[in-house]
């Protein structure tokens, strides 16, 4: 095996070589197979279950990734019956069980939505425009993630507009009690170090006139409404990157994304989510060059990434380590399951992604982050928690697996895996589900199925290659 | 650049195997001091988060100043209670057993400790803390960074253990793994069904010869194999400690005695974090606050009993700290809002036991809270110049005073 290139930014690996920039983003034209559709599943989605795989593997790219960009309104998408979000909740415990179910609830989505794109990136702009739940008011947390929904391909100008005056976002980084007498600045500079610009791109001084620009900002928790009260905004005169003027909150997010450092920053942020870690320089031109042409339109940019030759490329296969979302959710997919166990939610937060709950502002740091010797163990016992009889009776192809060892082993390796796996493995996972030496088994049997086959899925989903997406 | 450890062995079939493992993990414990830790010999530190942000004014009581009494008519300790340790200040009366420890003189109290521009929120206060970065957001925890500076041996899996589920923010690292077991029977691989699957399981955690590259393929097998290694390891390595120490039935207790238990079997450990809590007291103050405390005291006590019956307690340093303290005028339910500096305590190792930094002043406030005398970050480089032996300014990202706490 090669040596690996590391990057020294904590926890974020760059594959190394260099991409062949003359058509990195070059369409990709071929027919998917099943490896390639996996793995466009896994990106922009959660994973595929077998039919889905079986399914996009028999399209070519450019339909396969269209079939994916288009998304529906999620106009008609409300908040579960279960978690009762209207509040405000005073119980401690019903408020809990209610943040819980609502959990739940997106972990379903994304499992079972016919539209995987639009969950994708609702988690992702969950950790990009970081919040925190509000647990004695569900219907704020509910709120922040709908919005997110509603502008999941959408444009990144108008959500930035839209999320600065969300009342989640507003409580979290105090712009609810940001008022012309007394300026927080806490979001003005949020806004622009960790969701629109990056450091060392703008100056305190701008930091001080954008929070005047966004005062008046209140939040009513208890029905989870936003009002603008005139008497607290800031009337005057700002100058704020170069500009001067009466500046709103819209003004400074518009001034915002005027700046070509801005198309940079999302193209950084969408290429590391997508694709591969610290993409290089060149590839964030493009892509901001493609944000800025396509007015930050997401659909035709995420189009443009998620159906490249990069994209394809073997430089970007396997390049990211799945969170524990996609480790979860990617698991009950493969399996075929119908829905999330709530089993599964204090799991998630052992392997370190609570939903609602990113780490700090700044989100989940991501890539070799989320793996130490404590989140693989929780990955590990999750997995063999959910891999019981149960499971294998719920799962509409276990049941059918082919009682040869030797066949059973090679389609637990595709479908688990898409033959990730070396020849040596495939023969330790043969070993286990037949025996090894004299005591091999020629069949599996009645007796022995369920235990041997868990196992084996145990053992395939155990492997380093399932761990990277 | 990161150092893959050796001890993957490729075998002519392409797979790595835990050929040495055994090998590798006796040399590790072989290893007491470790390599690369000038100064530090076999010197532990245990932090202790009190989390919740605990009320310093009604722990450590200032029962000199009539001013506390007045702010806090329903809550003050009368001054006949308070375990005095000078006519200004004293313990909460439910402090007993701790109070004979700083009468041993193994005990510093270090008074008005916070950071400049304080936060309010539990949350960010407290990375606030574990990250010791008051003015920029820190992936990495100071004791993460400890680590990382540091470089310790990386075959050993147990230089740092966090008794918590979800490792804290402190011991988050960028080249170290440091593991997480809430207690010994939970840090486990449920999946150790059989001989047969454990072996096709290392088999198929280190598969280095799989048909595609990844930039992390080289990480997810150390871990992996971190994983399942320490899991085996670890209950076997620190079955041979007996203890007759009295610790309380608490969460704090079975923590303590586990860090005992840790650090007596001598596994090269420099850092052990373990939590108590909430400290969160809005309401009833003194109910909740009076028996977090009452247990705290009795943990600490047990655990260096325990530590002193084995040898160990020169060998070890507790720190404690909380997110902040609390508001000083009690509020309207009985209870205490958030506030800013408060004291926290150093026990043990070499402290040179008595009262540090600045009594609070309850009349010259930061809008109703105590104002810090002490940067947190002072107490960290003393622990890690003093204690640990490393120097303070990486870890830390700039130099800061140190207290002269420690021998």
């Amino acid at each position: 095996m090669a040596a690996q290139a590391r990057v020294d930014v904590g926890g974020i690996l760059r594959p190394q070589g260099r991409p062949d920039m003359s058509n990195a983003l070059q369409p990709y034209r071929e027919t998917l197979g099943e490896r390639a559709a996996a793995h466009l599943l896994r990106r922009a989605g959660f994973g595929g279950t077998p039919d889905e795989v079986r399914r996009y593997a028999a399209m070519r790219a450019d339909d396969a990734v269209a079939s994916l960009v288009s998304v529906p309104s999620a106009d008609s998408i409300g908040p579960p019956q279960e978690a009762d979000v209207d509040g405000p909740i005073d119980d401690k415990i019903e408020a809990r069980d209610s943040e819980l179910a609502l959990q739940l609830w997106w972990l379903n989505r994304m499992l079972t939505t016919q539209a995987p794109l639009q969950e994708k990136m609702t988690l992702y702009f969950h950790g990009h425009f970081t919040s925190r739940s509000t647990r004695r008011f569900p219907r704020i947390t509910y709120d922040q993630n709908a919005l997110f929904r509603q502008w999941a391909t959408g444009n990144l100008r108008e959500l930035t507009r839209a999320v600065s005056k969300d009342a989640a976002m507003l409580i979290y980084l105090n712009g609810a009690s940001n008022v012309a007498a007394h300026p927080n600045e806490n979001y003005a500079r949020e806004l622009m170090e960790l969701f629109t610009l990056g450091v060392d791109n703008y100056t305190e001084q701008d930091v001080r006139e954008s929070a005047r620009a966004w005062t008046g900002w209140r939040v009513t928790r208890s029905t989870a409404t936003v009002r603008f009260v005139p008497s607290q905004h800031d009337y005057g005169t700002k100058t704020f990157l170069g500009r001067t003027g009466d500046f709103d909150g819209d003004d400074i997010v518009d001034i915002i994304f005027s700046q070509a450092q801005c198309a940079r920053f999302f193209a950084a942020s969408l290429l590391n989510w997508f694709v591969y870690n610290d993409p290089e320089p060149e590839l964030v031109e493009r892509v901001g060059t493609l944000l800025q042409e396509h007015n930050f339109e997401l659909t035709p940019v995420l189009a443009a990434i998620l159906g490249s030759n990069l994209f394809f490329s073997e430089r970007a296969y396997r390049a990211l380590v799945k969170s524990p979302v996609e480790f979860v959710i990617g698991t009950y997919k493969t399996l075929g399951l119908p829905a999330v166990d709530k089993a599964v939610l204090p799991a998630l937060v052992q392997m370190g992604q609570h939903l609602f709950y990113p780490p700090n502002v700044a989100g989940w740091p991501g890539g070799e982050n989320w793996l130490t010797s404590g989140t693989m163990i929780a990955r590990q016992n999750f997995l063999t928690r959910l891999l019981g009889s149960q499971t294998l009776e719920a799962s509409p192809w276990l049941r059918g697996l082919p009682m040869t060892p030797k066949s059973a082993a090679r389609e637990l390796a595709q479908i688990v895996l898409q033959d990730d796996v070396s020849p040596a493995s495939l023969v330790e996972l043969e070993g286990y589900l037949g025996g090894s030496g004299s005591a091999a088994l020629a069949m599996l049997s009645a007796e022995n199925f369920d235990q041997r086959v868990s196992g084996a899925v145990y053992l395939a989903m155990a492997t380093s290659a399932y761990q990277l997406n | 650049m990161m150092k893959r450890r050796n001890f993957l062995v490729a075998t002519a079939s392409g797979l790595a195997v835990f050929a040495d493992t055994q090998h590798v993990f006796a040399r590790a414990l072989a290893q007491t001091p470790l390599p690369g830790l000038p100064g530090g010999e076999d010197r532990c530190l245990v932090l202790i988060n009190l989390y919740g942000g605990n009320d310093g004014l009604n722990c450590v009581v200032p029962h000199g100043n009539d001013r506390y009494y007045q702010l806090r008519p329903a809550l003050a300790i009368a001054r006949n209670d308070v375990l005095a340790i000078d006519a200004q200040v004293g313990l909460n009366p439910q402090m007993r057993s701790f109070k004979s420890l700083y009468d041993k003189g193994v005990v510093a109290i270090v008074q008005g400790v916070g950071y400049p521009d304080p936060d309010h929120s539990h949350f960010r206060s407290t990375e606030i803390w574990q990250t010791a970065a008051p003015d920029r957001y820190e992936h990495t925890g100071w004791l993460g960074r400890y680590f990382d500076e540091a470089e310790p041996a990386r075959e050993n899996l147990f230089k740092g253990v966090a008794v918590s589920r979800v490792l804290p923010e402190a011991l988050i690292s960028n080249r170290t793994d440091i593991p997480a077991i809430p207690a010994l029977n939970e840090y486990a691989m449920v999946a150790d069904r059989d001989a047969s699957a454990r072996r096709a399981f290392s088999a198929a955690a280190h598969d280095r010869s799989v048909p595609f590259q990844s930039p992390y393929l080289a990480h997810v097998m150390e871990i992996e194999g971190n994983a399942q290694r320490s899991s085996e390891e670890l209950p076997k390595l620190v079955a041979g400690y007996t203890t007759k120490a009295s610790y309380p039935a608490t969460g704090l207790g079975r923590s303590l005695a586990l860090a005992a238990q840790i650090i007596g079997s001598n596994l090269g450990t420099k850092a052990i974090y373990v939590e108590h809590g909430s400290f969160d007291t809005h309401v009833s103050q003194r109910t909740t606050q009076d028996q977090l405390l009452l247990e705290f005291s009795n943990a600490v006590a047990a655990f260096y009993e325990d530590l002193a019956a084995h040898g160990n307690d020169r060998r070890v340093l507790t720190l404690t700290f909380s997110e902040f303290g609390r508001r000083i005028e009690e509020n309207g339910n009985h209870g205490t809002d958030h506030g800013e500096a408060s004291p926290l305590f150093m026990i043990g190792g070499g402290v040179k036991g008595g009262l540090y930094g600045a009594p609070p002043d309850l009349n010259d406030t930061n809008m109703g809270n105590v104002r810090f005398a002490v940067d947190f970050r002072s107490v960290y480089a003393t622990v890690l110049e003093r204690w640990l032996g490393r120097p303070s300014a990486p870890v830390l990202k700039g130099q800061f005073a140190q207290l002269p706490i420690i021998a």
